[in-house]
């Protein structure tokens, strides 16, 4: 197993997870409050962390505690959106909070179904090949959706609008979306911090061994893969209403499958905060910092994954982990 | 506006107004407090669309400079106004250009040039029609965008799917009448509406529609379609796709000997690179363009066409290609508007644009109700390379050069 | 008949241009077990190179080849050398998945900055001729790149079965320390390994760009076309390389001539996902370690 995920099992028996909780539920009321003396630009902006945020958690499940990194992550990300858009284009007569809530609901049913039939045979493959395996899977939905005409891939979708009279739809999607992320947040938490938690990070760390051990690993793996695409449509479908017409090339994008583990590598991967911090510091970078820059984005983006790679292979927070036993020795 | 004035300034600025009207202003010093307007928006610089965001960019760029420099500025209200472009690079990807553009709006901008593809300018035009705001853009022609209901939304090009009409029309005015043909298209937003559009209305002008050849974006090889057409003789094939895959067809054709009476590319015949790479087998292929240099187009601001053409090259050093011309006609539309509506009002600006029916170094301005443009003055017209140049051909009124048809066979070149 | 024939040919000749432009990702997975996602930018970056070259001398295009040789063998080692070997010690191969994807978003932005982002074309002096017979018709702009591209595997097959650096090669694969102890210099070798496999991109690039317009925006495609060949053929042997670039070819003008040129990309992504579930080996490949 490689050296860059590798996670120091103990951290999470002794991290004290009441604390964990408490930071949890004051980062949340203070995101939920901010809109209040926020502007609309900043809230924008906020969106977008909560996007990025959410999806590198969701993809962090399977590639940060199993270990199975997934090139092809937009696959999910693109079916939920498209479910999300084609079937509120067909509810009409109710009201747009409905339409919102049932296109969720399609969304995540629908990845979950599609992952769970997908699951067993490509989690027979590992590393690279699984890797691979699932940006092609990636392109196959993409183009079926692009080709064939009753997914409206090729033309585009208008999404309906769904933000309740009043409110301003920067505020309604900053909510929409900051919710998504907390149940990314939530879910993960939840499902890591107990025995699936040890099991998938069992198999990471060996997974034969793991078998070996007794642990039914096919299981654990096809639930992490299926929550993980679940939690990722999810964000999807409320990014397609966010964004308001989508096209094949607006939500199948391999920058985005790149971006989830690019965040979850800047921030720690194999860690729930990790993701959410480079989620943060992506976002900020490229849509704050650099949002001026005519030239050269790309390249800056470039340098930075491999500068981080190479100087702090478990991101951020391997910085601050490390710096803070420093302190305490 | 609640700058006060006393009337000196009014005085001076009425007086200048009167100045500016015929051309003579040039290099005139202007001492009047200059009112700076801000246009901003997004452009793709990098990601799919960077070529022609860069080509469009490099229109916004040109026109402000000859308004900010030659021009001193011009009068709205008895005020002196000069622009400032403020764009932001979206790299083709819509949720950066939607907060990016947000942030321009919460810092006071109201008026917006586009992005280029439909999949960013709808999305960036909610937000700004919402606001209050204007946009005026040249790079989203999907009929999407016109049937939002937008109000303060404005497009250069008449609606995806009307905006291939002219091809057929130019074909069905050549000697002998071309009886049958076929269309290829790229199946993405854009060219997919053009495509329905024209195949529609091939049938409609009573021409025989032999087949339509629909394509992936990545495109490698395109024998098999060829092959087709070689056995089915179309008079003529259309062909709906972006530059790259425009290149391809007409190479294999070439290679291949597949010849037809008439090949038309939307695009792909416009790029200097085309030309070049294909030499002398561009010949006599018809591409649309909205402009030429040698058009007689023209007003009392800029000058004629060739007087845009010969500025361009003086401060620009991308090659000059219609995209470029319509990027500076926004900033044009901008500065007619604010003329006549005599306010820097978003909503008084987006009447006068409503109203627009003016000429210009790029051809005539009138907006549908629907905010694109006019499918006849605005409509796209129909040039063929001629010993390697693009010269407009179709309708006649406009036209520098006849056609030349049917086309010269592949190896009598 | 006639047009199964063609469409066969055709299908031949585009897969030359496909074996070629996977061969260096094929020794470089086979080798190392490092998938550079840099590949289709370092095939990109020779396609410029070439076309830089042959202007500004105004040479014919395959004249060029030489001097693409040279600057992508120097690019690639050097590339290996101070930074995916790097990684590989720091942060196992899925950490140079990541650096060699950086390192192609730079070589992208590079290119698209000094080239502009629009599509080039190398012109050569047979772009438009072509050999006819028997009904059959062969442009040879393409029959070329199929010629080259047999010549080149070939050599490539001999190198790695007979010579010295061949036989460090395929030791080097197998087992790095038991390599090392025979007294190979595991570095050198791969070092030269990406040396050579960039070699043998930037030569594919000058021979697409005679065939097909390319931008910076190309190398996404052809780095991916790679992974579809290599899971065809399988990696480690570049007769697989060749079977699987011809076979990605016809697969492609049969899908565009039989079904519709739409579902060409359809297709060849649908190949790519049920070869790994089915048999992740390849069709000749022996790989190890792809399932359980």
């Amino acid at each position: 197993m490689t050296g860059l995920d590798r996670l120091d099992l103990r951290s999470k028996i002794t991290g004290n997870i009441g604390a964990w909780i408490a930071v949890g539920v004051i980062a949340l009321v203070v995101m939920a409050a901010a809109p209040a003396i926020l502007t609309p630009f900043q809230m924008r902006v906020g969106m977008s962390i909560f996007f990025s945020a959410g999806l590198a958690v969701a993809w962090g499940l399977l590639g940060g505690y199993a270990g199975y990194y997934s090139f092809g992550h937009t696959a999910f990300l693109g079916i939920g959106a498209f479910t999300g858009a084609l079937l509120s284009n067909y509810l009409h007569a109710v009201s747009p909070l409905v339409v919102f809530g049932l296109s969720i609901l399609a969304a995540v049913a629908v990845c979950g179904v599609l992952a769970a039939l997908i699951a067993y045979p490509v989690l027979r493959l590992r590393h690279s090949y699984f890797a691979i395996v699932m940006l092609g899977i990636a392109y196959v939905a993409a183009e079926v959706i692009n080709n064939f005409d009753w997914f409206q891939g090729s033309i585009g979708i208008v999404v309906p609008q769904v933000v309740p009279r009043g409110m301003r739809p920067e505020m309604f999607f900053y909510y929409a979306l900051l919710a998504a992320a907390a149940i990314c947040v939530v879910v993960t938490a939840l499902l890591v911090s107990g025995r699936v938690g040890y099991a998938l990070m069992t198999i990471r760390e060996d997974e034969d061994t793991a078998k070996m051990l007794g642990i039914a690993t096919e299981r654990y793996k096809i639930l992490a893969f299926v929550v993980s695409a679940m939690l990722t449509s999810l964000v999807g479908v409320v990014y397609a209403f966010s964004i308001g017409f989508i096209t094949t090339g607006a939500v199948f994008r391999t920058d985005f499958s790149l971006n989830m583990i690019v965040c979850s590598l800047i921030g720690g991967i194999g860690t729930i905060v990790g993701p959410v911090f480079g989620a943060i510091i992506l976002t900020v970078l490229t849509q704050v910092v650099l949002a001026d820059a005519l030239s050269f984005r790309l390249a800056t983006t470039g340098a930075l994954i491999v500068i981080i790679v190479l100087l702090a292979p478990s991101g951020v927070l391997g910085l601050v982990r490390g710096a803070a036993a420093r302190i305490r020795q | 506006m609640s700058i006060r004035m006393n009337r000196r300034t009014l005085l001076a600025s009425a007086a200048g107004g009167v100045l500016a009207l015929p051309f003579t202003s040039r290099g005139r010093a202007v001492a009047q407090a200059a009112k700076t307007v801000v246009l901003g928006g997004s452009i793709p610089l990098t990601g799919a669309a960077a070529e022609t965001g860069m080509n469009v960019f490099a229109g916004y760029k040109t026109l402000v400079k000859f308004i900010n420099e030659e021009l001193k500025g011009f009068d709205v209200g008895g005020e002196r106004v000069t622009f400032e472009l403020n764009m932001i690079d979206d790299a083709s990807e819509a949720q950066r250009a939607t907060t990016l553009i947000q942030r321009q709006i919460d810092e006071g901008i109201e008026f917006f040039l586009g992005s280029f593809s439909s999949q960013i300018v709808l999305p960036t035009a909610a937000i700004t029609e919402r606001a209050g705001k204007v946009m005026v853009q040249t790079g989203g022609g999907s009929d999407q965008i016109f049937s939002q209901g937008f109000q303060s939304v404005f497009g250069m090009y008449p609606r995806a799917s009307r905006s291939v009409y002219p091809a057929v029309d130019a074909f069905l005015s050549m000697d002998p009448k071309p009886q049958s043909a076929v269309v290829i298209y790229t199946n993405d937003p854009f060219s997919r509406l053009q495509a329905d559009g024209v195949t529609a209305y091939i049938k409609e002008q009573g021409m025989n529609l032999l087949e339509t050849y629909s394509l992936p974006a990545e495109v490698t090889d395109v024998s098999g379609v060829l092959a087709s057409i070689r056995e089915l003789k179309p008079d003529v094939a259309l062909c709906v796709t972006h530059d790259q895959n425009s290149q391809l067809i007409t190479a294999q054709m070439a290679a291949t000997n597949t010849n037809v009476k008439g090949l038309f590319q939307v695009l792909g015949p416009a790029t200097e690179n085309y030309r070049k790479s294909l030499g002398n087998k561009a010949d006599d292929i018809f591409a649309v363009t909205s402009w030429s240099e040698d058009m007689k187009y023209g007003d009392d601001i800029v000058g004629t066409a060739k007087d845009f053409a010969n500025y361009y090259r003086k401060v620009e050093t991308r090659p000059l290609v219609f995209h470029v011309v319509n990027g500076a006609q926004c900033i044009m539309i901008y500065m007619r508007a604010m003329q006549a509506a005599g306010s820097l009002e978003p909503m008084a600006v987006r009447d006068a644009i409503k109203g627009l029916d003016i000429m210009t170094f790029g051809g005539p301005i009138q907006f549908m109700p629907e905010g694109d443009g006019h499918p006849v003055k605005m409509g796209l017209k129909i040039a063929q390379v001629q010993k390697g140049e693009l010269k407009v051909v179709f309708p006649k009124e406009v036209a520098a050069a006849s056609a030349i048809w049917p086309m010269t066979p592949w190896d009598a070149r | 008949m006639h047009v199964f024939l063609q469409t066969l040919l055709d299908g031949l000749m585009l897969g030359g241009l496909y074996a070629l432009a996977a061969s260096g990702f094929s020794l470089i997975f086979g080798v190392m077990g490092i998938l550079n996602l840099a590949h289709g930018a370092f095939l990109v970056l020779g396609a410029y190179v070439g076309l830089q070259i042959s202007q500004s001398l105004s040479i014919e295009p395959i004249l060029t080849l030489p001097a693409v040789v040279v600057v992508l063998f120097a690019a690639g080692a050097l590339f290996q050398r101070y930074l995916v070997q790097l990684t590989v010690d720091r942060g196992g191969l899925v950490a140079s998945l990541l650096v060699t994807f950086g390192v192609s978003l730079i070589i992208h932005d590079l290119l698209a900055h000094f080239y502009g982002p629009g599509s080039r074309t190398i012109v050569s002096s047979y772009a438009y001729s072509r050999i006819e017979f028997g009904g059959l018709v062969i442009g040879l702009s393409r029959l070329v790149p199929l010629v080259v591209s047999i010549v080149l595997i070939l050599a490539l097959h001999f190198m790695l079965a007979r010579s010295r650096l061949g036989r460090e090669m395929r030791a080097a694969s197998q087992q790095i320390v038991a390599a090392r102890l025979c007294g190979i210099n595991v570095r050198r070798v791969f070092a030269l390994t990406f040396g050579i496999a960039s070699a043998y991109a930037g030569v594919a690039g000058v021979l697409v760009g005679t065939v097909l317009p390319f931008s910076p925006n190309s190398e996404t495609y052809w780095t991916i076309s790679a992974f579809v060949v290599v899971v065809l053929g399988g990696a480690k042997s570049p007769a697989g390389t060749l079977l699987g670039g011809l076979l990605l070819g016809i697969l492609n003008t049969m899908t565009a001539q039989f079904i519709s040129p739409l579902f060409t990309s359809t297709v060849m992504f649908l190949v790519l996902v049920l070869m790994l579930l089915v048999r992740p080996q390849g069709i000749l490949g022996h790989a190890a370690g792809a399932t359980r």
